[in-house]
């Protein structure tokens, strides 16, 4: 048999519904461009990135936000398929986040 | 579209949807395995989402139903009216005659 | 920092833009975005142009497009009826590019109203509605809207008498649906361009009844 999927959450007990209007950042409406321009190019699929999804631990998936599982999803995505290496990747991120700003990033 | 499929259930069909306890990337929700309700309707053939998940692409599509539920079948605690349903799209091979 | 008032326009040569907003902090996951971002585009996977052209084709999504076709379909029955029958090609006839393998209209009557939720994820008609709200793609809607739609309508400040059905949609594979509402009463002399007016975006999932028309006073 197998387990349900962390995001098989259809009937769960849950909380008030959180009601209040978050518009998407320019990064995250960039993540979904880009997400959608590399559907457009082949290099993956939404099926692909919602099974990644669906293989995060529970409590990671709990603790995760919408776009964060995006990025998270496919930064995974790239790495298993060699189109970026995980060595790379960290490093460049490590490399913004201690620049702490978004300027020299094209 | 494939165009050849038959379908295997009309609209109206009482239908089961069977656990097929498989593990990965499936479109099933665990709240209606093992349920019974009946055909809404047959939408064609699609993708399969248990083949594109892993990146495989580009093999023939399979049967997909839209299948409506009385929400006192779904749920032991509902609280509404007799009438309410929901509905969902189930593939083929997760369901069986009821 | 950088003032993006001061950055080229978009479309023109120039940094690729990253942020509209100076005031918000770096974040890890925004950071590891930017990050990948920068590696694809080195790496000659992606181009800069490629990403603004599809963010400026995202925006022109909106909940607009449906409320278009819904106040058509409220002022031409046979509109309304190729509206049910095919809501991708209905959309298509108006210019509006859907592109969802299939879009389901569902029909809000006096006996039944209709909800849709996407339990698994958060699949939404973002062809035409652009991204879905906050609200749709928690993890509090996703669960409830399934097992208690009635609480969850009430949260939104909907109550409907038992004769009413409720029925949820779990959009759960290929398929897409847009919720048609009741036209409002009193709205019967609108024109289309008003009546579209009435349509607001949680009524597209059914989390919402149109607004109600403007009464002269007595």
């Amino acid at each position: 048999m197998a387990d349900r999927l962390v995001t098989d959450i259809g009937g769960t007990p849950a909380g008030a519904i959180p009601r209040e209007e978050r518009e998407p950042l320019f990064w995250e409406r960039q993540l979904i461009a880009t997400f959608n321009v590399l559907q457009q190019h082949g290099v993956l699929v939404i099926d692909e990135i919602r099974r990644t999804v669906e293989e995060m631990p529970k409590e990671a998936y709990d603790e995760s936000t919408f776009y964060g599982r995006r990025v998270e999803a496919v930064a995974d995505i790239l790495i298993k398929k060699g189109v970026i290496t995980a060595e790379e990747l960290e490093e460049r991120t490590r490399e913004i986040l201690e620049s702490g700003t978004r300027d020299h990033v094209r | 579209m494939f165009a050849d499929t038959v379908p295997a259930f009309a609209p109206g069909d009482r239908v089961r949807v069977v656990d097929l306890g498989k593990p990965g990337h499936v479109r099933t929700p665990f709240y209606v395995r093992e349920k019974t309700g009946a055909i809404e309707e047959y939408c064609g053939t699609f993708d399969n989402p248990e083949e594109r998940g892993y990146g495989r692409v580009g093999l023939n599509p399979i049967p997909l139903y839209r299948v409506r539920f009385r929400q006192f079948d779904l749920w032991p605690d509902y609280d509404g009216s007799e009438r309410d349903e929901l509905v969902l799209e189930i593939y083929e091979h997760w369901l069986a005659a009821a | 920092m950088a003032d993006t008032n001061q950055h080229p326009h978009p479309h023109e040569h120039g940094p690729h833009p990253t942020r509209e907003d100076d005031d918000l902090e770096l974040t890890a996951a925004e950071a590891k975005f930017l990050a990948f971002k920068s590696l694809l585009m080195e790496k000659g996977v992606v181009t800069p142009a490629e990403i603004q052209a599809r963010m400026a084709v995202n925006q022109k999504s909106g909940y607009h497009h449906a409320a278009r076709m819904i106040a058509k379909a409220w002022t031409d029955p046979a509109y309304k009826a190729r509206l049910m029958d095919d809501a991708k090609a209905a959309a298509i006839e108006l210019g509006i590019e859907v592109t969802e393998a299939k879009l389901v209209a569902l029909e809000n009557t006096p006996e039944r109203h209709n909800l849709v939720v996407c339990t698994l994820c958060s699949c939404y008609p973002r062809s035409l509605l652009g991204e879905p709200p906050a609200w749709y793609v928690s993890k509090a809607y996703r669960s409830r809207a399934v097992r208690e739609p009635r609480k969850v309508l009430r949260e939104f400040g909907l109550d409907f008498p038992d004769s009413v059905e409720i029925m949820v949609h779990d959009s759960n594979a290929d398929l897409r649906y847009v919720v048609v509402p009741m036209q409002p009463e009193g709205s019967e002399a609108m024109t289309e361009g008003e009546l579209a007016g009435l349509v607001t975006r949680d009524c597209v999932v059914g989390a919402a009844l149109p607004t109600e028309p403007n009464r002269a006073p007595a």
